[in-house]
């Protein structure tokens, strides 16, 4: 008995030991909390969401059967009328309202690039928007665009002299998505002032000396030299831009609760409206994984860029 | 530049500077004035004034007692520090793995950061029916995981970087001397990183502060952080706008001091570690 054991463990032991070196051992060991929390919240749900896609799940209706009905689901969300006005939203978001912020930001930064005393200052006043939550950014416009009382419509009506009393910024269709996109342009803005800022700053001088000695005019050196130069970086921040606008949801809860009707409604409110107010499951599992796709998609794209930033850094 | 700007480029460039800064700070001030004024009688008027008769601080003290503004700031702490230190050291752990035994190789590290970009709405279905099940809904365990899970990667990558600009030498000297590869991380490699680590905690403190999504979703009444107490002080027949005033500058109080003074590290820290500034 004792024989056996110890001949059947030994090479058992001595592969171990080869395969489980102290320095693998340690070198998992690391890792392993970060893994299993995130395999746990991570990949499970991941699964569970997949499962529950196939299904019909009422929550609400507690009587309700839990039906397999195939992909069914996912034949809904693609019809359904709603989710694409959501998509349009969230797409004018990131078309309009993103663009905007690059456009601002690195017209920012080229001012700032120039400014020499006081300039980190300046950039912290900046930069305090980005750090706000955006439930509180909400509120601050909610108190700046409110139509009766509001700083804004008073400075329409100083400059229509009395005849408008301004707009109803978040009640009113035309303004509301729009609106929204104000507020997050003047709270991301910053942030890609910054990495314009970062990226300017690590232009070598020389570069720039001697495309003014040959003569080039300023807007020739910022298309041809100063954009092309700092557009790595730039394209990071702006990837995590679209990415993180795609996901707006805070905003629009705070502004609009997606009205009126459902002019403002985003991608992730919709998704929360159908599965913590509607409580279809199935449903909101699809919808989930619909954007779960596109997400991986301008995901992957920033994964890519951050490889070759960093394959750049070791060369 | 080299070339000497004019003085008249110079006063445009500066001129346009702080208009644009006037307009990015008016939405803070305007809020700093509201939370002293009277919400009926110098709130509600047109045209609207700029400065209140009288700084009150009623709004503030009616925000945090009558309100529960003091309990939910509580509740945001203990979250938000919890989940700091949590994703800190795990991501220290993580981050020195990768860093020094490139455990997993770049896919690896890169499905970790990959994990960061889920949407959260679309894991907040699973979550909150999973911890339905284990009854841990409206609890701060339920926040520390949710706002651990979205934070982890992102400490990882930063602390990474920091480990990755800190030469191996001194850990293997420590191992040499009979130091366990644990003892050499806690002894050596951490307080080299304070700084790293320092930034990680606070990024990972705000971002968890910040979140509104999972705190809306996952709590109800008896866990309410201060991202959740602000929606609920609109609606009813009168919205009181002094106190959410008030209310909303005492939740980016933290923000603020981490724009003023972290300034070198915002770049890293928002980028997730891609652009070291």
């Amino acid at each position: 008995m004792t024989v056996s054991t110890s001949a059947a463990s030994t090479p058992f032991v001595s592969w171990a030991q080869r395969v489980f070196t102290p320095r693998r051992v340690v070198a998992l060991a690391f890792v392993l909390p970060a893994l299993v929390i995130l395999l746990l919240i991570t990949i499970y749900p991941l699964l569970y969401t997949l499962r529950l896609t196939v299904v019909q799940w009422e929550l609400s209706n507690a009587r309700a059967p839990i039906e397999f009905v195939g992909l069914n689901n996912f034949g809904r969300v693609l019809g359904d009328a709603r989710f694409w006005n959501a998509m349009r939203n969230t797409g004018i978001l990131i078309g309009v309202g993103v663009s905007l912020e690059l456009v601002i930001g690195v017209g920012l930064a080229l001012l700032l690039n120039q400014v020499v005393r006081f300039r980190s200052v300046l950039v912290a006043l900046f930069l305090i928007p980005v750090l706000i939550a955006p439930v509180v950014s909400g509120y601050m416009f909610r108190l700046i665009l409110h139509a009766d009382v509001g700083p804004l419509n008073y400075l329409i009506y100083l400059i229509t002299q009395g005849s408008s009393r301004g707009f109803g910024w978040l009640s009113d269709t035309h303004y509301a998505l729009m609106s929204i996109m104000v507020t997050t342009i003047w709270q991301w803005t910053p942030f890609l002032m910054l990495i314009a800022l970062a990226g300017l700053q690590s232009i070598p001088q020389e570069i720039i000396e001697s495309a003014l000695v040959d003569g080039a005019a300023d807007w020739r050196i910022f298309w041809s030299i100063k954009l092309p130069l700092i557009f790595p970086v730039l394209s990071v921040g702006l990837l995590i831009r679209i990415m993180d606008t795609f996901k707006t949801f805070d905003l629009v809860y705070l502004l609009t609760s997606g009205g009126p009707g459902s002019a403002t409604e985003t991608v992730a409110y919709y998704t929360y409206l159908k599965g913590f107010r509607d409580f279809s499951m199935g449903y909101t599992a699809a919808m989930a994984f619909v954007q779960l796709v596109i997400i991986v998609i301008i995901a992957r794209l920033i994964l890519a860029m951050q490889k070759r930033q960093r394959r750049e850094d070791y060369a | 530049m080299n070339s000497k700007p004019s003085l008249t480029n110079r006063v445009l460039v500066h001129g346009v500077l702080l208009f644009a800064l006037a307009v990015f700070m008016f939405p803070v001030l305007w809020m700093f004035l509201t939370s002293f004024k009277d919400s009926n009688t110098e709130f509600n008027r047109f045209p609207p004034i700029l400065f209140p008769a009288e700084w009150k601080v009623s709004n503030y003290t009616d925000a945090l007692t009558d309100k529960g503004g003091l309990r939910a700031f509580g509740d945001s702490l203990v979250i938000a520090t919890s989940t700091a230190v949590i994703c800190t050291f795990f991501g220290a752990m993580t981050a020195y793995s990768l860093a020094r035994f490139r455990t997993g190789g770049q896919d690896f590290a890169f499905w970790i950061l990959s994990t960061r970009m889920f949407p959260p709405v679309a894991s907040a279905l699973p979550l909150f029916l999973i911890f339905r099940e284990l009854r841990l809904l409206d609890t701060y365990s339920v926040l520390i995981v949710a706002n651990t899970v979205f934070n982890l990667p992102f400490a990882t990558w930063l602390l990474k970087g920091f480990i990755e600009d800190l030469p191996a030498e001194l850990e293997e000297s420590a191992r040499v001397d009979g130091c366990s590869y644990f003892r050499a991380f806690l002894q050596i490699t951490l307080p080299l990183i304070t700084p790293g680590l320092v930034v990680t905690a606070l990024f990972s403190f705000i971002f968890t502060w910040n979140e509104f999504m999972f705190a809306l979703l996952l709590t109800r009444n008896k866990v309410q952080p201060i991202t959740t107490v602000l929606p609920t002080l609109v609606g009813g027949h009168e919205t009181l706008w002094g106190q959410i005033a008030a209310l909303g500058m005492i939740a980016i109080i933290p923000g603020t001091l981490l724009a003023l003074f972290l300034q070198r590290y915002i770049v890293r820290g928002l980028t997730l570690g891609a652009v070291k500034g």
